[in-house]
């Protein structure tokens, strides 16, 4: 179990003010917030490592706050590919084990399999340089799991990849990091991966912590508009309704004569249509309504005319009052 | 057509660079009556005497022994203050850093005719004078910067999520650093060796004040042989010639890294 305390992520709070947070062994915990927002300050705290974020760490019910990152059992994959460039991939990823002082065979043993793992066990004699992008972020997750650290921590560590490989290796990653009992902390800016790898989720929003809980319990009940922006793809509809504020994802907007509506109780809106964008999947329409930018989010292609008025409706149950 | 012509300037300008080197080697293999008879562009009848002579004679194998031991110490002190020095510039921000490290480079600006009368009477006063150190330790106020310079612009192509990498992993500093920096690293220190290599090799006037009768270099004795019967044109040239190789072989270790060594590592 690893805990945070008394965490201020700028170091611009005064002692007492920060927040804190527990992880828990065996679950991945997907740390979510926009650029600047304090993922990766969270990170090196943990680590240990130099940053500007103050706070006291616990692991495993000993405080580990003042510890060297030499001593601290916990590893860490950086958002660009590191590894070490004169060492092969067998012996970048043995080489947590080497620093343990584990002899050859069975250092040889470990790499192998936890190479087997990460499907890179054909690469072992090369040097990182002449493998591929996700095959050199493959070395660096191998040999973070090589540490077999209590705490493993993912800052970004697909974002550089091109978005196939990055689905395939989320998969991947979400079967392997279940299999251990360690604590994993996954940060993202990408929503969906709150969904697809995490079980418990933390909102970071101005280095502050905004909500936390299961994935699916946050996204029902954000506790306000920032909390709701950080999991809606692409952002929220801001309204005002009967003196309410409230808000809607874009995924909840209908035209007026959707089947899901019917025999429903709904409100009505009047959006003037400024862009629409399609991937053949799913379309994309930016309006405007009562001043208010809004995106709405509907399968197929839809294409309404710029600048026509239309007829778009909601759930009464769909939207959230702040 | 027009790729004949450019390479016929290429070739012309080749010659051009190469001829002062072919008149250099073969002025080497001739006697001196042939260098001063009649012009040929061939030696007339080649001779290996002026080599044998250099090989033979203390005077000219022990300041090539000088030379090279000064230019030795110079680059290892250099090498060895520099590079914990650069890498602390390229590491970590601290209290004027940037002057300091700008600081350094203007020691540069200055000529090295200007540090002659104080390191002289400082050399001599503490008995330092007519010794190899005396020379390399004047070279090293001129390639000390310029090391840190060089050095810091390579070390800081090095993210530092690698030195944190190794720290997470359990390495001590120093197994990183002799495993894996430096080794990351051995283009810039070869790139380094040369320029310092070079500065040292090649200086004529603080090697000249600085050296007495037991450590004259080469380029001292050079620049002295004039006997009683004139010139030994051929004598000269064959140093000239045994001047050159050292640097040649340098280069040939150094050429993949040279050119951003000469932009003092900032190409990315």
């Amino acid at each position: 179990m690893l805990e945070v305390v008394d965490v201020d992520l700028k170091g611009a709070e005064p002692a007492g003010e920060g927040f804190a947070h527990t992880f828990l062994p065996g679950e991945i915990t997907v740390v979510l917030g926009a650029n600047q927002s304090g993922k990766t300050d969270l990170c090196r705290l943990i680590a240990g490592l130099n940053t500007r974020a103050t706070g006291r760490v616990w692991l495993d019910r000993q405080e580990i706050s003042q510890l060297d990152s030499r001593r601290r059992s916990v590893s860490m994959v950086y958002q660009a590919f590191i590894n070490y460039p004169n060492l092969t991939v067998a012996q970048n990823i043995g080489s947590p084990l080497r620093a343990q002082g584990i002899e050859l065979p069975a250092r040889e043993a470990r790499v192998a399999d936890i190479a087997e793992r990460l499907s890179i066990q054909d690469y072992l004699g090369r040097f990182p340089h002449e493998l591929s992008g996700g095959q050199q972020q493959r070395v660096a997750i191998a040999r973070a799991l090589a540490k077999q650290a209590r705490v493993l921590l993912l800052d970004e560590p697909l974002v550089n990849l091109d978005f196939k490989l990055r689905e395939a290796l989320e998969v991947e990653l979400r079967d392997l990091l279940h299999a251990s009992n360690t604590v994993v902390v996954y940060t993202s800016s990408d929503p969906r991966d709150a969904f697809s790898l995490g079980d418990q989720l933390l909102l970071l929003d101005g280095g502050k912590k905004l909500q936390s809980g299961k994935p699916i319990d946050v996204y029902r009940q954000p506790v306000d508009a920032r909390a709701m922006g950080l999991l809606a793809d692409p952002c929220i509809n801001e309204l005002k309704h009967e003196a309410r504020e409230g808000a809607l994802r874009p995924e909840h907007v209908f035209f007026a004569d959707d089947l899901a509506l019917r025999g429903r109780s709904c409100i009505a809106f009047e959006l003037t249509v400024i862009a629409c964008e399609t991937n053949g999947d799913e379309s994309f329409v930016h309006g405007e309504v009562a001043g208010a930018q809004w995106v709405m989010r509907c399968d197929g292609i839809r294409r309404p005319r710029l600048g026509s008025r239309v007829s778009v409706k909601a759930l009464e149950q769909d939207v959230i009052w702040f | 057509m027009n790729v004949n012509v450019s390479r016929w300037i290429l070739v012309a300008y080749g010659l051009y660079l190469f001829l002062p080197l072919y008149w250099l080697m073969s002025m080497a293999l001739r006697t001196n009556a042939d260098i001063v008879g009649e012009f040929s562009v061939f030696p007339v009848a080649p001779t290996l005497a002026n080599f044998r002579e250099i090989f033979v004679n203390p005077v000219w194998y022990q300041a090539f022994g000088n030379s090279l031991s000064y230019v030795a110490i110079n680059t290892l002190i250099s090498l060895a203050v520099a590079i914990p020095a650069a890498y602390v510039f390229s590491r970590y921000r601290f209290l004027g850093d940037k002057q300091l490290f700008f600081w350094l480079l203007t020691n540069r600006m200055a000529p090295p005719a200007v540090f002659l009368l104080p390191f002289f009477q400082l050399y001599s006063a503490i008995g330092l004078f007519d010794t190899p150190l005396a020379v390399a330790l004047a070279h090293c106020l001129f390639t000390v910067p310029l090391s840190v310079w060089i050095l810091e612009g390579f070390f800081s192509g090095v993210p530092t999520e690698l030195d944190e990498m190794a720290q997470m992993d359990g390495h001590s500093f120093i197994y990183y650093f002799f495993r894996v920096f430096l080794p990351v690293n051995r283009g810039a220190i070869g790139v380094t060796l040369f320029f310092c290599f070079m500065f040292s090799w090649v200086e004529l006037l603080l090697a000249r004040t600085l050296s007495g009768a037991e450590t004259k270099p080469i380029v001292v004795v050079m620049t002295r042989t004039v006997s009683a019967s004139g010139l030994d044109w051929g004598l000269l040239a064959a140093a000239g010639v045994l001047t050159v190789i050292p640097g040649v072989l340098v280069v040939w270790f150094v050429r993949k890294h040279l050119v951003k060594g000469f932009a003092l590592g900032r190409v990315s």
